[in-house]
């Protein structure tokens, strides 16, 4: 056994105080903390390594800076779950000041709602150099474990349901050159699984994955790119390809009668929102079908 | 001369933040300050900004340790709002969910205790079988903590005879554990004399105070919300209501401990009526009216208020945690007692302040900070 050598402080402020368990969680000998010569100690002044959790409220502010004042060096600082990583769910509370990386200096972060006992440690272990044997059952992440994201790019079709869905605002969609972006950052997620749900195709999966370390918080993403379809009467970009053709397959499944109307379906579909909502008479409908006609053709 | 002791909030004393002004005259504790707001989080604000599918979430991260029920009283809540009516099967499996929750809350309790104890073989041999609570919540749920198990109509997950196997046999288990936990708490007990005539509850000033829960149940006064509105489908379960008469800090122990053998009790009856059927029923729309809800945390009595406009946003969430309503018995169990008892007894309440802080109010403007003064 090596000598202890990290003296871990806990500081928890504004968080659920799930992820403050899951480090005492840790301590538990089947975890191997104190095999890596690792300690949890109860004053700052006893510890050189300052855990934080939660995603510090006004409250909690002074007393982080006044903690890390304390720790001994090396002062190595490690953000644990995602309210420290970035606020998490909590980003848009009134008394929110953190993440605790605009206070003071974080070193590593450790995202996860909350991670688990095996990611923390396994964490630490990754930070300190050393190796850990990982190879009984419970380092393993059961089946239907919600851990990292995965799309399947073949299946998504863009359409942007699981941002809509998702309870912390982790999911943006970015619009830019004819792409669409789908970004998931899985450092303010709550893992909830509402987007896999969600999903019409199922192309979005939380997998087994949970060993999560970094140490640069922009970096905590899992992307997937659609291709956006132009609007064939104004040429603006309006909506993925796949997701028209999708909706068409939806519409004749639900109505068979609309079976020969595939291809009209789908030109009908092919017109943006704003040129739609010109039409206000039948003659702008008719000049308006007039030129998409002539493109037809002239395409052909 | 008294002087001022205080007690957090990022101290060793405590699990969680949180500030107590002991004012203490010969190491006997004279009068108490408690001070809030050091996990507040606006979560009530942050209610009225998400629609009522994706506050489960965050309902549920009011408190990690008792997630489950938060998300339980929160959507049973909804699904008034809602007129929706929960299938048999998922009534029960809610129930199962609930009592594995109270398993693993009431234990890491008792691993805290120990540790407050300087019992220090006590607690790991405690968080180390606890662990098989965590292992199996993780294996049916998803997550070893906020396990948005509860959905609004129903739950998330079913339980196939394979999972129900393994629920029993981990049982079997834990019976050990809380066989272990018993006799610490028996005549001769290691925790006995250590707890036991400290922190003094009487059951009038329980009854004054407001205490929930194990708290409450400790100064004997049986009231416990699976038993007087009954929800879920603990109507149909047999099971005993738990109380102590002391009123110390050992009543409360013996309260919790004996609970998670009921806790047990309930799990296994509800997997042996299992009801067959659907676990979720589809998604209601939301009426516009006011609606109460409430459910026995392990804390004790948790209650939700949703005013719902008719929009799939609420107009208003309003969350009384058990901790809340526990906080302020602490003044009446510290008051006369031994200053270094003071960990013990706040401890005994076992307080999440993650849930309590959600009430109080700090002016950004000027910087004041209103306390929950109490003289």
């Amino acid at each position: 056994m090596s000598k202890k050598k990290v003296s871990i402080y806990r500081f928890m402020s504004a968080g659920c105080n799930g992820c403050d368990v899951q480090i005492l969680e840790c301590l538990v000998p089947r975890y191997k903390l104190a095999e890596l010569g690792v300690e949890v100690v109860f004053t700052p002044e006893e510890a050189n390594v300052l855990a934080i959790t939660g995603g510090i409220n006004i409250k909690g502010i002074e007393a982080l800076k006044e903690a890390y004042k304390k720790l001994r060096e090396p002062k190595l600082v490690i953000a644990v779950g995602n309210c420290a990583v970035s606020k998490g769910i909590f980003d848009k509370g009134y008394p929110m000041v953190g993440p605790p990386d605009q206070i003071v200096p974080v070193n590593f972060y450790v995202p996860g709602c909350p991670p688990r006992p095996q990611a923390i440690v396994s964490a630490i272990a990754k930070v300190l150099g050393e190796s850990l044997e990982e190879k009984e059952d419970y380092w393993n992440s059961p089946e239907g474990f919600r851990g990292k994201h995965e799309f399947d790019s073949e299946k998504c079709i863009g359409c942007g349901a699981c941002a809509q869905v998702c309870s912390s605002e982790a999911i943006e969609i970015l619009e830019d050159n004819g792409k669409r972006l789908i970004k998931i950052n899985y450092g303010k997620c709550t893992f909830c699984a509402l987007c896999q749900d969600e999903c019409p195709t199922q192309a979005l999966k939380l997998t087994r994955e949970y060993h999560l370390l970094t140490d640069n918080r922009s970096l905590t993403n899992v992307t997937n790119n659609v291709e956006l379809f132009r609007c064939a009467s104004c040429g603006t970009y309006f909506i993925p390809s796949r997701q028209i053709e999708w909706a068409v397959e939806r519409i004749i499944e639900k109505v068979n009668l609309y079976k020969e109307f595939r291809l009209d379906l789908k030109n009908a579909m092919e017109i943006c929102q704003n040129c739609r909502k010109e039409i206000d008479n039948i003659r702008k409908a008719k000049k308006l079908l007039s030129q998409l006609s002539l493109k037809v053709r002239s395409t052909n | 001369m008294p002087k001022i002791v205080q007690v957090g909030p990022y101290r060793p004393q405590l699990v969680e933040p949180e500030r107590f002004e002991l004012l203490v005259e010969n190491d006997k504790i004279l009068d108490v300050n408690i001070e809030l707001g050091y996990v507040h989080r606006g979560i009530e604000k942050l209610f009225t900004t998400k629609t009522y599918m994706q506050n489960l979430a965050l309902a549920e991260r009011i408190c990690g340790i008792c997630s489950g029920v938060h998300t339980l009283c929160y959507a049973q809540t909804v699904e008034g709002v809602m007129n929706m009516e929960v299938p048999d099967r998922a009534r029960y499996l809610r129930c199962i969910y609930m009592e594995l929750e109270r398993l693993h809350s009431h234990y890491l309790w008792f691993g805290v205790l120990a540790h407050s104890l300087h019992e220090h073989n006590a607690f790991l041999k405690i968080m180390s079988e606890r662990e098989q609570v965590q292992d199996l919540l993780e294996y049916l749920t998803g997550n070893r903590m906020n396990y948005l198990i509860n959905t609004i109509g129903g739950v998330r997950r079913d339980i196939t005879p394979e999972k129900a196997e393994k629920i029993r046999k981990i049982l079997k288990n834990l019976r050990n554990l809380s066989n272990y936990l018993l006799s610490l708490l028996d005549d001769n007990g290691e925790f006995t004399k250590k707890t036991k005539g400290i922190g003094i509850l009487p059951k009038g000033k329980a009854l004054l105070l407001g205490a929930v829960g194990p708290t409450l149940r400790g100064s004997g006064i049986k009231s416990d919300v699976r038993k007087d509105d009954p929800y879920a489908a603990y109507g149909e379960l047999d099971f005993e209501v738990i109380t102590e008469k002391d009123g110390d800090v050992w009543a409360k122990s013996v309260v919790r401990a004996k609970e998670t053998v009921e806790s047990m009790k309930i799990i296994e009856q509800a997997l042996d009526n299992l009801p067959k059927g659907e676990i979720a029923a589809e998604l209601g729309e939301p009426s516009e009216k006011e609606e109460f809800g409430r459910a026995e945390a392990p804390r004790g009595e948790l209650v939700y208020y949703i005013k719902s406009n008719g929009t799939n946003i609420p107009e208003r969430v309003k969350v009384r945690t058990p901790s809340f309503a526990n906080d302020f018995t602490l003044i009446e169990m510290l008051r006369g007692d031994l200053l270094q008892n003071a960990r013990l007894i706040i401890e005994s309440i076992d307080p999440c302040f993650a849930c309590t802080d959600r009430v109080t109010i700090v002016d950004v403007k000027t910087g004041k900070k209103r306390k929950v003064e109490l003289k």
